[in-house]
């Protein structure tokens, strides 16, 4: 069939689906597929009784499970190390010497929970664990591809995940919020940022072969919403029937068919109804005041405008130029989706358009006329504030059909939107919304991801946040609950936090923190034992807690802390602190120029998010490319790193600060400068031996160094490089 | 290792400190080797388990899949049924993008004899093709990933599924370092990160020091070698020192946690590399010839053909297991538009290849060094999407020169279509092992003991090694 044809007769199908499409017999699913532990209802197990050195719920599954397996659980950390371990684990930040002072004279009942609401309710959580969310969604403040132009708005979706978690917004109305907040909450525009979550796939401006874009560009949508929100590789089933999990070819376009009706919007204001009223009441005002200066630029522009737009449209395929040529009542909704995404090349700002065609004698004139503007400057509105999104283009919705092989040159039968058929084998139930222009699928779609009794979703998030605090989520791997997945180690203790989560807790991500560092079972010592090693050598059970390394961010944004260079500013556009010479990132391209203080110091989760280079340091310690849903960061140790806190230009700054910071408060007397500076960095004093190491060190290095101030920085600098700085014990 | 009395190594800290007994006893405890040894030291050589005939490795990886049936297995039988149904009796498989079903589709490839042997090679590969009697061309690899995730963990890990050693870590684990100053095990990429990402040169359960070393892309492969300014080498040695011995009394009682001794042996190395890296990575000393023998003067071959001298730097350093990606993130990948795909990777892979075996010849550095060629998977006969193939794990293409290989000999045969291997299949497994015994390691008696199991880096395969490799 003619490729045309096919795009008028996909778009017949659609009108007449349920006549003409061939039905899909239904999949009768095996028993042992039923079996699979994921997709069982969760329900709330009964707790094992209380045991000796049992604080809450999680200690008395884990504790029982230990004890099953013979093994002893371990004694409580110090409350120093305890301390540190849920300071760094809430905020990426180590405590202060104050906090440290605060938390071991406040000996009443109650502490440790007064530590941890303090923790909570500090903004740097939310910097913290929406770190994490947005690992899972892959953000990035640009397109990816070769081109990997910037998002220049897309930040105000970071800074939405980080306010929801500051927040405690309810996990269901976080979820709802990313799928279907236009269609849910409609004119709640701090809501509707949140539909930056399906704005976030790969994409490139110059694309000729539109239809295969949309194709990819949906695949990346529904397979990063198996990921994030149901932890299956529903990926695998694009092309055929998943070959280890229960997931159909179909049930990736019943899926996808939620999507299939998407338009990017790039503006989005997120303003108050009022402002963008007073806005455009203004723009009108200005257009007026100005009208005869601008429709000399309109004249001016004229031709090359037509000329660029001929040119660009030429270049197209025919299927895109019968599109684009059609009237407008003629398309349909498949159309439009093709319109919106090619008409972005032909219409383009006045400058590429300039850049193009304009000669000197016409960059002369267009400079004359913007210096006529000037006296009209004044009456310009500041812009609105807009958010990068996906909403629907209208009520009605394009066909989705089953793609042999993944192509769309093999379209199968027509889908309706559909859960995954071992959950749900009927199609959802979906009410258009005419009001919002909109299809309505998302909604259906968010609330089935939101419903406490979807098995899939409400485990995954519970299991990351496990993961977040112990390193390894109860079921190891977070975005593949699938067969090839590893399963849970304790499976009632996951479903009861998981039904806990949903009902009592009120889907509160909060409380979920509080229950897991409040539990004995995080506050257990790391020690190792030989004899637990021996039973479970890689600490499954937990007779310990796991040390592990610090993310990226947090151990960047420790040494900004203990230096006290962080800036506590939050939110806005993405910081570029500077990169060194000879790394892959180029200036100008991937990177700005550091405007120095204000791009350097502020909290890692800021810094601008390229997706395809990554600023060195925190690639160095990890930090993923916002390529694939990353549920579980790699934690290596390398040279590179090492290299990096040895002779890194950012880490010297910050031991320069550091070092200030403890002769500010010390003085000069070498065991007072020593204390202080491991009191600012490990948050404890120095013992006896490393107070004489520190000594000899000190007075070596002031000789080598000609004087205490190099000495200091280099304490500095070694203490900031050690390994208890970088780890969570 | 670093000769400074400040700088405290690690074996120097085990025999001095009073843990010390304790410390070799846990190594002993965790990791087993069949020689009875204690965890043996990455920063040391250790002697292989028989003569060795390769004492390095490059492995030249065309991530994304190669189409062996477009290079190196010429099948006229597939011509002649170009655009047929393939023939049940070839026995339909399941594939990636489930294309068994598609038309069979020729190589429209000129193809030749080459050298004394008559290797035959494809014209996409003009240069690999003159040192034809170089090359051991086995045609019969089998891979169990259908798909990119498990293919490239599998020829990199030995298993489809993650969490196992890479085979860089394995040799690192199996011999030590040869140099003093530089890594074991390197990896470099020209695009985007590989399938599995660090996976691929992990150390997955053994030892986080025995992973491998990714360099950079861009002009400077290792950053920050360069003291700050007011620093001097004495300066950073005592600071260096002081740190590590913070260091090593932070691990006291956490030796079990092998992250805490590779961070500690990761500044050793990144003071040594802080040394010799820039000049190990600084090409100005190599001549232009050199440079255009690998292609750096052209811009379609100089990004591959500058890790491929790079690799070559490396090896005469001593640096043992060198892993050099072309098309990393998936390049080779032809689904669609083969002509296209291969057009641009063979282009780009063809003379720095060709120019790392002269290269390597040149300066006798070939019979020591192994030089592997070959992707997670080849392609499949039938076609995807009209002009492309799908992936092909059945039998596939790969070579192998240098490193007391038996030039000039072809070894295995696929059937007449280049869909299965059918005489002398090579499963993944099987070339780790024939790898590791070429560097001098019997697979099975490279063990690592693990949950109370005797892992090697074949798993439970790797019984079938390809002995034509040196045995001719």
């Amino acid at each position: 069939m003619n490729r045309r044809l096919f795009v008028v007769c996909a778009a017949a199908l659609s009108l007449c689906a349920p006549i003409c499409a061939e039905e899909l017999a239904p999949y009768n699913f095996k028993p042992q597929q039923k079996r699979w532990w994921a997709i069982q209802p969760v329900v709330k197990p009964a707790v094992p009784p209380a045991a000796s050195g049992t604080v809450n719920e999680i200690d008395r599954f884990v504790f029982d499970q230990l004890k099953a397996k013979g093994l002893q659980p371990a004694p409580p950390a110090s409350r120093t190390v305890y301390l540190r371990r849920v300071t760094l684990d809430l905020t990426g930040l180590p405590p202060t010497p104050a906090e440290t002072q605060a938390f071991l004279s406040d000996t009443l009942p109650g502490a440790e929970e007064r530590l941890v609401e303090r923790l909570l309710a500090s903004p740097r959580y939310g910097e913290r664990w929406g770190r994490q969310w947005l690992d899972v969604v892959r953000y990035s403040d640009s397109d990816g591809f070769k081109q990997d132009d910037t998002r220049p708005n897309m930040w105000r979706y970071r800074d939405w995940v980080i306010q929801s978690f500051n927040e405690d917004k309810p996990f269901n109305r976080f979820t709802r919020e990313q799928i279907a907040a236009d269609e849910l909450y409609p004119g709640d525009t701090k809501a509707l940022t949140g539909l930056g979550f399906l704005r976030l796939f790969e994409d490139e401006f110059n694309q000729a072969h539109i239809r295969l874009r949309r194709q990819e560009l949906l695949n990346d949508v529904t397979d990063n919403t198996a990921f994030a929100f149901l932890g299956v590789t529903l990926a695998c089933a694009r092309c055929h029937d998943h070959k280890f999990d229960p997931l159909l070819h179909r049930d990736y376009y019943r899926l996808q068919s939620f999507f299939a009706n998407m338009h990017i919007d790039d503006e989005a204001p997120v303003a108050p109804a009022a402002e963008v009223a007073a806005y455009k009441a203004a723009m009108e005002k200005y257009r007026a005041a100005a009208k005869p200066v601008l429709d000399r630029i309109d004249a001016l522009l004229a031709e090359p405008r037509a000329k660029y737009r001929k040119e660009y449209f030429e270049r197209y395929p025919d299927e895109v130029q019968t599109v684009l040529a059609k009237p407008a009542n003629d398309r349909t909704p498949f159309d439009w989706q093709i319109y919106h995404k090619a008409i972005t090349q032909i219409e383009v700002p006045d400058e590429t358009v300039m850049g193009k065609y304009f000669k000197a004698p016409d960059k002369e004139k267009y400079k004359a006329l913007q210096a006529e503007l000037g006296p009209f400057a004044h009456l310009l509105p500041k812009p609105l504030p807009v958010a990068q999104i996906m909403r629907d283009q209208a009520a009605a919705s394009p066909a989705t059909f089953i793609l042999k092989g993944g192509s769309i040159e093999a379209p199968l039968q027509e889908v309706q939107p559909g859960f995954l058929s071992i959950l749900d084998p009927s199609p959802a139930s979906v009410t258009p919304l005419p009001d919002l222009n909109s299809s309505g699928r998302r909604t259906a779609l968010a609330n089935w991801l939101a419903d406490a009794n979807n098995p899939l979703s409400t485990r995954v998030i519970v299991n990351r946040i496990w993961q977040g605090h112990f390193g390894k989520g109860i079921a190891g791997s977070p975005n593949d609950f699938g067969l090839m997945g590893e399963r849970p180690v304790n499976q009632p203790l996951l479903d009861w936090l998981t039904a806990t989560f949903t009902t009592t807790d009120g889907w509160s991500i909060k409380n979920l923190h509080r229950r897991m560092v409040l539990s004995a079972t995080y506050r257990q010592a790391s020690d190792f034992r030989q004899d637990a090693a021996n039973t479970d050598p890689d600490n499954k059970f937990l007779w310990r807690y796991p040390r592990r390394r610090l993310e990226a961010e947090a151990i960047r944004d420790s040494m900004l802390s203990v230096s006290g260079l962080l800036d506590s500013k939050m939110g806005g556009p993405g910081v570029f602190p500077a990169v060194p010479k000879g790394t892959e990132i180029q200036e100008g391209r991937h990177w700005a120029k550091s405007r120095g203080d204000e791009d350097e110091y502020r909290a890692s989760v800021y810094i601008f998010a390229r997706r395809l280079v990554r600023y060195p340091m925190l690639q160095s310690f990890d930090a993923p490319l916002a390529l694939d849903s990353c549920g579980r960061r790699q934690e290596t140790v390398t040279a590179d790193q090492a290299l990096e806190l040895m002779n890194g230009d950012a880490a010297a700054g910050f031991a320069r600060a550091l070092a200030k910071r403890v002769a500010n408060d010390a003085g000069q007397a070498p065991d007072a400068l020593v204390s202080r500076a491991f009191r600012l960095t490990l948050g404890r004093e120095p013992t006896t031996k490393e107070l004489d190491r520190g000594r000899g060190f000190f007075s070596k290095q002031t000789q080598l160094a000609n004087g205490q101030q190099g000495a200091l920085e280099d304490l500095a600098l070694s203490l900031l490089s050690t390994s208890e700085f970088l780890y969570i014990d | 290792m670093l000769t400074d009395p400040n700088f405290l190594t690690r074996r120097r800290l085990l025999r001095g400190a009073g843990s010390g007994l304790g410390a070799m006893a846990m190594a002993a405890m965790l990791a087993e080797d069949s020689r009875g040894a204690a965890l043996p030291d990455p920063a040391l050589p250790r002697a292989p388990h028989h003569e060795p005939r390769a004492k390095n490795v490059i492995f030249l990886f065309m991530e994304g899949g190669p189409s062996h049936i477009d290079l190196f297995d010429p099948k006229p039988t597939l011509n002649k049924l170009h655009g047929q149904p393939m023939p049940a009796s070839f026995g339909k498989p399941i594939t990636a993008m489930g294309t068994a079903g598609n038309t069979l589709m020729g190589s429209p490839r000129k193809w030749a004899q080459h050298g004394q042997s008559g290797i035959w090679v494809s014209e996409l590969y003009p240069h690999i093709a003159k040192h034809a009697d170089k090359l051991a061309v086995l045609r019969t690899c089998q891979s169990d990933g259908l798909n990119h995730a498990g293919g490239v963990g599998q020829m990199n890990t030995g298993d489809i599924l993650s969490g196992r050693p890479s085979l860089g870590a394995w040799v690192t684990y199996g011999l030590g370092s040869a140099n003093k100053n530089l890594p074991t095990f390197v990896s470099m990429i020209d695009e985007r990160e590989p399938f599995g990402n660090a996976k691929n040169w992990g150390s997955g359960f053994l030892p986080a020091s025995y992973q491998g070393t990714l360099f950079r892309q861009g002009e400077t492969p290792i950053l920050n070698t360069k003291l700050p300014a007011g620093q001097t080498d004495e300066r950073q040695r005592n600071r260096l020192a002081f740190l590590a011995e913070q260091n090593r009394e932070y691990g006291l009682g956490r030796e079990d946690d092998t992250s805490l001794d590779a961070r500690l042996r990761s500044f050793e190395l990144a003071y040594a590399l802080q040394k010799s890296g820039p000049e190990a990575v600084d090409l100005s000393t190599e001549t232009e010839e050199t440079k255009a023998l690998y292609g750096l003067d052209q811009p379609e071959t100089a990004v591959f053909g500058r890790n491929v001298l790079l690799a070559r730097r490396l090896v005469e350093r001593g640096v043992r297991f060198v892993e050099v990606y072309c098309g990393s993130g998936s390049g080779w990948d032809a689904h669609a538009n083969l002509e296209g795909n291969h057009g641009k990777w063979c282009k780009a892979s063809d003379k720095p290849v060709a120019g790392l075996l002269e290269d390597l010849e040149r300066r006798g550095m070939l019979k020591d060094t192994l030089v592997v060629w070959g992707g997670e998977f080849g392609r499949t006969p039938f076609n995807e999407k009209g002009d492309g193939r799908d992936h092909n794990p059945w039998g596939f293409t790969m070579f192998f020169a240098g490193g007391g290989v038996k030039g000039g000999q072809t070894i295995g045969t696929t059937d007449e279509i280049g869909l299965r291997a059918i005489e002398r299949p090579a499963h993944v497994n099987d070339i780790h092992a024939s790898i590791l015994w070429l560097l001098g390691l019997d697979h099975i008696r490279l063990t690592y003991l693990r949950n109370g199991r005797a892992e090697r880096p074949t798993i439970v395969g790797g019984n079938h090694m390809v002995k034509e490799l040196w045995e001719g």
